[in-house]
């Protein structure tokens, strides 16, 4: 059975190589242009991994979807779930954002950069779908 | 920092009870928060603790001088306003204690409404200080965010089309698939035009920032600059299914600029009134010449822009964010970029506009005149 991916991006380019990338490794992708969308999406997808966009339509929409997934009650059976975060922009969270509740919902290995390094990223997903399966 | 509810704290130096006892009064009927202390030390002391806008302190005490609590002071924070009250006034020693960062000098006597007068002016002038360092930090601060955002705007299709090519290529190896290609080669030349296009807006911002945008001072066709900007935007009108209409007059208008500036200005409003109409909608280009003036007006059959956002339109990145409204691209610079160049050409733009109609921008310029002999002469 193939892992479920829910790709969370205002920008239709970004969602559509990514997608055609995820489906050649067998995965199984969905979409949503915007982090409402997105969070909406999680409780109708039940996706195992979230590849998210930090910036869509403001600075920090991204961000509101970890805080759903890590406090919200309704999204309580999504808490573990993997999330990566990318972004075009280079710099680290902690370098940009010095807010610390934001920064803590960020690991290095869950945070890429735009344009996505490709073995990298497919590397990093593989883990963390096998190490999700494994705590279920 | 001050809060402007809590009365601003003061606290008073004297060795002298009387002085103490009448500044006390004077001051706490001001509306501050009065300590007063007998030497420079307890002073200090308080000072440290209480952290006051301002200090009233005497120059001559036993003990630690005033000049020496003027130089205390200023370690434990610059910011905080000194006044000094020279009994002996000898100018010396109050140009001294001014050289040493006292804010003023209060001879004795003195008046309360001396005392007043002073006390106010060296709050109001901390107060100034204050907002405007607050204004540098802001200001820093919009500049950080300003970079990230224009940083993150100009990568944001550049990382589209790395990654469209870096996975053509990676699934070209499993197998081709023309189709796609096609498809992804098309999306990232979109990308690679919208890339351009924003650059064009960031270098045409910053020359309008830096003042070297109008490069030339010739006279400029009207008519043929807006039929030129309209011809090119005829494809682009005819997807969105927006029909255009110029309604020029016979007579010619000509004004005085540069040949790329008056294009970007109507370049701006015509392709605003085309994205932000409906479909099977309208964009009208009129224009005319009267006493002088020259007037062209670019309506639009769009929604129409609510009251409430028209005294930000023309700001910069100002982007009206409705559920009704379409997500463009673009800087958001169009209009700002459009009103800058029409101030410095000595002219205006104005918006007129009407929920579910449309809305007609009017742009006003002063109309060319031919030289005079008086100016040709020399004299511009």
């Amino acid at each position: 059975m193939s892992a479920k991916v829910l790709l969370i991006d205002d920008d239709r380019d970004f969602r559509v190589s990514v997608k055609s990338l995820l489906e050649s490794s067998s995965y199984e992708v969905a979409e949503a242009d915007s982090g409402h969308a997105g969070l909406l999406k999680v409780l109708e997808y039940k996706p195992d991994v979230i590849v998210l966009d930090i910036m869509m339509e403001s600075c920090t929409e991204g961000y509101g979807v970890t805080y759903a997934l890590k406090y919200l009650d309704e999204y309580r059976e999504f808490r573990g779930i993997p999330v990566f975060m990318v972004s075009s922009i280079q710099e680290t969270p902690d370098e940009r954002f010095p807010m610390s509740a934001e920064v803590e919902m960020i690991r290095p290995d869950r945070y890429l950069t735009k344009p996505l390094d490709i073995p990298r990223f497919l590397q990093l997903l593989e883990k963390a779908v096998a190490s999700s399966v494994a705590t279920t | 920092m001050s809060d402007p509810l809590i009365p601003e704290a003061v606290v008073v130096i004297d060795d002298d009870y009387a002085m103490r006892f009448s500044c006390g009064k004077i001051l706490s009927k001001m509306g501050l928060r009065v300590q007063v202390f007998e030497d420079g030390t307890r002073g200090l002391e308080a000072v440290t603790a209480v952290k006051p806008g301002l200090v009233v302190v005497d120059l001559k005490m036993p003990g630690i001088s005033g000049l020496e609590v003027i130089s205390r002071v200023h370690q434990i924070d610059p910011q905080i306003i000194l006044i000094v009250m020279t009994g002996y006034a000898t100018i010396d020693t109050a140009v001294e204690a001014m050289k040493s960062g006292a804010y003023d000098f209060l001879p004795k006597p003195f008046s309360p409404d001396e005392l007043r007068l002073i006390v106010n002016r060296g709050l109001e002038r901390r107060r100034l200080a204050i907002e405007s360092q607050r204004g540098e930090v802001d200001r820093a601060l919009l500049k950080r965010t300003f970079v990230t955002f224009v940083s993150h705007q100009l990568r944001s299709p550049l990382a589209a089309i790395h990654q469209y090519l870096d996975v053509l290529l990676r699934l070209e190896e499993m197998g081709d698939s023309p189709a796609r290609r096609r498809e992804w080669i098309g999306r990232c030349l979109k990308r690679t035009e919208e890339l351009q296009g924003l650059i064009a807006d960031w270098l045409t911002l910053a020359r309008v920032e830096g003042g070297t945008l109008l490069k030339e001072r010739v006279e400029v066709d009207i008519k043929s600059t807006i039929v030129n900007i309209l011809e090119n935007y005829r494809p682009m009108a005819a997807a969105e299914d927006v029909a255009l209409e110029a309604s020029l007059p016979k007579e010619e208008i000509h004004v005085r600029g540069d040949r790329t500036c008056v294009s970007v200005v109507f370049d701006n409003l015509i392709t605003n009134a085309i994205k932000y109409n409906r479909r099977g909608g309208k964009v009208t280009v009129s224009g005319g010449l009267s006493d002088g003036e020259i007037v062209v007006a670019v309506s639009d059959t769009g929604v129409g822009i609510p009251e409430k956002y028209r005294p930000f339109l023309f700001d910069e990145f100002f982007r009206i964010k409705e559920d009704g409204a379409k997500r463009t691209e673009g800087t958001g610079l169009g209009l700002h970029i459009s009103k800058r160049i029409v101030s410095e050409m000595g002219g205006s733009i104005e918006v007129e506009s009407q929920a579910g109609v449309g809305s007609t921008f009017r742009v006003h310029l002063p109309a060319w005149r031919e030289p005079s002999d008086a100016e040709i002469g020399g004299w511009q």
